[in-house]
This record gives C-alpha cells, structure tokens and sequence, in this order.
C-alpha cells in the first residue's frame, strides 16, 4: 500500500512521459499489471459520543430518551465500486453482501480481482438494487432463505433491526425495513473520497483496506421514540426514512 | 395438452440429444417444448437461466407432491392446489395449514402461471420463481423456514442425484428448487376447454352456451379478458363496501387499492368453487347473482356493468359458457399428476 499525494502522482507522470519521450522505451508506458484485493471493513458505533454498539447490551439513545437492546442487527450493501484517479470505475462483480453485526466476518468484506491502479475513492450501494429485488430466486447473500426476503411483498428486507426496549408497547423492537421505488425507497448509493485526498496505489498481490463506520442509534434519528411504533414489516415512508437516516450517517473512516 | 405431444416425440428428442452429445462438453438435455397456445399471447415469464428440461420439470413435479417441504411432513402443494379442481382447494373457503390454522384466503386456482405477471390475490408477489417461497415458509401454511427446506433435500440421496442430473449441481440451494417448480408450473397448461374446441373449430357450442358467451362477452369480459379470461388488473368487484382485507391496498399502500383483488381467470371455474378472495359464494349462481343484481354501487370498479339484471334464462345461459371453460384435459393430464 503506497499513498501519493496528487502532486506526488502527477510529479511521477511527468517523470515517466519526459523519460518515454527521450528513451522510446514502451515498457515504462504500460498501465501498472496485476490484481491485488480489496478489503471493506464495517465497523458499528452507538450514537454521537461514538461508544462501540453491541449486542445484548442496555444503549441509551441521547435523542429519543429510550433504552433499547439489540439482538439483530443486519443490512445489505452491494455494488461496491472502486474510483480511479481519472475517474474511470473498477466495480466488482455480484458484489451483494449481508453484514450481519453478530457474525463479524460478514462485516469484513473481501474482493479479489481489484485491477492494480490508484483509487480516490469508494462507491457502496446501502440495500440491494431494485433491480435484483424483482429478478426471481437469488443465491449467496440473496438468498431468500438468509430470512431477509419478504414472502409475501417481493423485495428485500434491506435493514434489519430487533430487540428490546421498555419504551416499547409489548417491550420489544423489530424494523424490517425495505422497499426500493418511489417514496418508499430504502436504497442510497454515496460516494466516499479517500481520506485528504489521496490517491491510494494498489499493485499486484496488494490490498486495500476501506474502513467504514455505521451507526444503527441513527435509525431513530428523524422518527424519534420506539414508542412511535416498534414494529414496522412492510415498506413504508417511515421505513424510507429510517433507512435513510442509517445510510446518511454512514462515514469512511480510514483507506490504506 | 402440449406436455403429452411432448412424450409421444421424447423418444426422437432423446435420440437427438444422444446424437448431439458426441461433440458437446456435457450432455445435453432434452428440453420440454413450452408452446404457446394458438391465439395466448407471448407469456409473461421468460428466464433465460431456467431452459425447461424433462428432468427438471420431473423435479419440480416430484417437489410439488413433496411433503418434506412441510414443518410435520404431512402437506405439500397439491394438498391445496389438487389437479382435480384445477389446482384450488378442495371446495374449502379457507385452507388449513400445518399446525390447522385458516389462510387469510381462498387458495387460488393454478394454470397459465406462466402468463400472470404477479402471484396471490393481492399480486404482492411479481416473480414466479420466489412464489414458493410464502406457502413453503408461511406460518399458516407449511410453515418450513426456507433453510431447513433446503437442507431436507439437500439431505435425500435421491433429490440429490435429481439435482445433479437436473442442474448438474452438487450443492442444492434455495434458487434450485425454485427453478425446478417453475418448471413445472410454467407447464401447467389449460388450453382444451370446450371454448377452445368451439374456438379452433374443432367443436360446436350448444345455444344456451353460445348464447352465454355472448352475454360474456358483453358484461364480463372487460375484464376477464379471453383468451386467458383475466386482464390480471387488480379490481373491486362489488362485494363489500367497508374492506376488512384491503387487498391490493396493503401492497400498494395506495387507499385507492383498498378492497381490490387480482382478476382471477375463469378458465376452469365451474371445479374452483367456492369463490371469491374470501370463497363466500360457494356456487356460480351465487357469484352470477352477484353481479346481476347485487354488486355494491359505491368503490365498485366503473367496469362492472349496474346493474345488469340478467334474466333467469340468460343467468343459466352464462352458467352454462362457464361450465364450458372447463378443462377435463388438464386435470386428468398424468403428466401433472402425483408421480408416485
């Protein structure tokens, strides 16, 4: 893992065009070769003062006043996609990944095949694609039979989140959020730069480690109390809205 | 029925096949021609990943008469769609499920599943091959979370070596054997009705029926749409003017579907009783009655002629055209029978 600044880059180019001017060596030309891998780390905090989210644990949340107990967290991301610094894309393929915060090596996601180049930055689908939500039975993280696949309202269960909460009419919390058209839509697709700007070298048998930080207390960031409805297993506007406040928040934190 | 056009030519195909494999990789498959009848239209459902093969719509005939995809063993999917009537229920409102729980619904007819673009009343489901997914894995009905489902035949040395010979896998998943049913489903043809001999020429309506279409083709026909006598709108047919089930409503989440339920095809009607979502009429007269005199002015779909006032003549006459969309072919075709 090398990291240039853009200066450092664009100094380097210049060096390698002055010297393909004067020696007419074809070699020194040539695209960097090989793969190396990419390794996109998601790690969960609670809330602003940052504190580690876990399971089984009494968290408080600063804004709605409840106590809530987790002991389900998942999402789905996919597509993730890597930018060059020109701007072209490297996306990897059938990249559609369920992170499950009880399972950590799902939320340690490793692509191979990640062409070596210098990368700016990150693309990630949070949900899956409407695309994939209609397109019959899937397999891997798709699979229906994961439990994150509505039976009877085709689409994916994009977010899920239960546990418990004395806030709660009968003491417990599922939000199954999901829902990819219109304002019911639970997808975000954003965009992260490499931190400072930097260009981050990737080179053959190489890997790159995106760290990402998600916060699941931001769930209840605009629809407030769990007394408000702890229940939700359909797609609606408020689910959209929770779903968007999760992947709002979501941060790169780290890229080496 | 294609499917029997079909094994009166295997032995052709078969030899083909064998022909075929000297220079092919892997042996080839015979693939089931699906044919489209005269005068359907293309069919909705096209996946170019699930070639309808003999071994694999076997399969997905052998998991639709398989008890294993139910929690106690006891029900599998002819144990509400029976060949006999169509594939509905047996004559029931509500089906009981495994632990003895009533659906919500009357089990629906099933044929020419290919051409529907969405599954259940409410049209919730838009893909046939995740439709299994909710009887298999339904509380109220078999009641078998998907993962156990797999890993029962997974388990059985004879579904694997199906498997392998279908889809040449070894690791059987969910997707697999909701490709093998849609195979089968996609076959569930019904095509020979006497409307359709009357259609091709091939049979005469006697007055009272022709009389009946006429009077079909006049009121009911918006939409049950020929040739496969649904349009698959969603509709509010008079019924009910306050919606204890709201239908297409709670997929939506548009008040404007409230109360509505998907077109069923009339095809085979007379062997679906009773009807309705609910089944609350259990005889054609009743639902004719229904529309004639009975259906509820306010929120009822704008198509639904009111009122018509049928007289008893043209009632028994319409009566007599839905009897002749029976299909006695397809449920006695053995090739969608129980193999065992």
């Amino acid at each position: 893992m090398k990291r240039f600044t853009y200066f450092a880059s664009a100094l380097a180019a210049t060096l390698l065009f002055t010297t393909s001017c004067e020696t007419e060596d074809p070699v020194t030309n040539d695209p960097p070769s090989g793969t190396g891998t990419l390794v996109v780390d998601f790690d969960y905090v609670w809330a602003m003062a940052g504190a580690p989210f876990e399971m089984g644990t009494e968290l408080y949340h600063p804004m709605t006043g409840d106590t809530l107990t987790y002991t389900t967290f998942k999402h789905y991301i996919s597509n993730i996609t890597l930018i060059k610094n020109d701007n072209t894309t490297w996306a990897a393929e059938e990249s559609y990944h369920l992170l499950d915060f009880s399972d950590p090596s799902s939320t340690s996601i490793h692509l191979k095949d990640v062409p070596a180049g210098a990368y700016t930055g990150i693309q990630i689908t949070f949900g899956v694609d409407s695309a994939r939500n209609v397109s019959g039975a899937q397999t891997g993280a798709l699979d229906p039979a994961n439990g994150m696949f509505w039976s009877w309202n085709t689409g994916y269960i994009m977010i899920k989140a239960e546990g418990s909460s004395p806030q709660s009419g009968n003491g417990a919390f599922s939000y199954h959020l999901g829902g990819f058209s219109g304002e019911n839509n639970c997808i975000s697709v954003r965009s992260f730069n490499f931190p400072n700007g930097d260009a981050i070298q990737v080179d053959n048998n190489e890997q790159l480690t995106v760290n990402m930080a998600a916060n699941p207390a931001r769930l209840f960031h605009s629809y407030g109390s769990v007394a408000n409805g702890a229940m939700m297993h359909m797609p609606s506007g408020e689910a959209a809205t929770m779903a968007a406040d999760f992947n709002s928040w979501v941060q790169l934190t780290d890229a080496f | 029925m294609k499917l029997r056009n079909f094994f009166k030519a295997l032995p052709l195909i078969l030899g083909s096949a064998l022909f075929a494999v000297s220079c092919e990789y892997e042996p080839t498959q015979p693939t089931l021609r699906f044919q489209i009848p005269d005068g359907f239209p293309e069919p909705w459902y096209d996946n170019p990943d699930n070639r309808i093969t003999e071994l694999g719509f076997e399969l997905g005939r052998d998991l639709f008469y398989e008890n294993a995809l139910s929690s106690d063993s006891l029900q599998n999917c002819a144990s509400c769609h029976a060949q006999e009537h169509s594939f509905a229920d047996q004559n029931k409102a509500f089906s009981r499920g495994v632990r003895g729980m009533e659906g919500m619904r009357n089990s629906p007819a099933l044929f020419n599943l290919a051409w529907s673009p969405t599954f259940m009343w409410d049209g919730g489901i838009v893909h046939m091959d995740v439709m299994p997914l909710a009887p298999i894995t339904d509380t109220m009905e078999m009641n078998l979370p998907m993962t156990e489902a797999v890993q029962r035949i997974q388990a059985s040395p004879l579904y694997q070596a199906k498997f392998k010979r279908a889809f040449n896998t070894d690791s059987i998943t969910s997707r697999d054997i909701f490709l093998a049913l849609s195979q089968f489903m996609v076959m569930m043809v019904s095509d020979d009705s006497k409307y359709d001999r009357y259609m091709n020429g091939s049979a005469q309506l006697s007055e009272s029926e022709s009389s009946g279409l006429e009077i079909f083709r006049t009121h009911c026909a918006g939409c049950h749409t020929e040739p496969l006598f649904t349009d698959y709108s969603f509709a509010r047919n008079g019924i009910d003017s306050v919606y204890e089930d709201l239908g297409r409503g709670r997929i939506t989440l548009n008040a404007e579907d409230d109360g509505k339920f998907k077109v069923p095809s009339l095809r085979n009607v007379a062997l679906t009783y009773p009807y309705m979502h609910d089944g609350r009429f259990f005889t054609l007269r009743e639902v004719i009655d229904h529309y004639s005199d009975e259906v509820k002015s306010s929120g009822s779909d704008t198509r639904i002629p009111q009122p018509l006032r049928l007289s008893e003549g043209q009632k028994q006459d319409l009566e007599d055209f839905l009897n002749a969309l029976t299909d006695h072919t397809f449920i006695s075709d053995p090739a969608l029978a129980d193999p065992r």
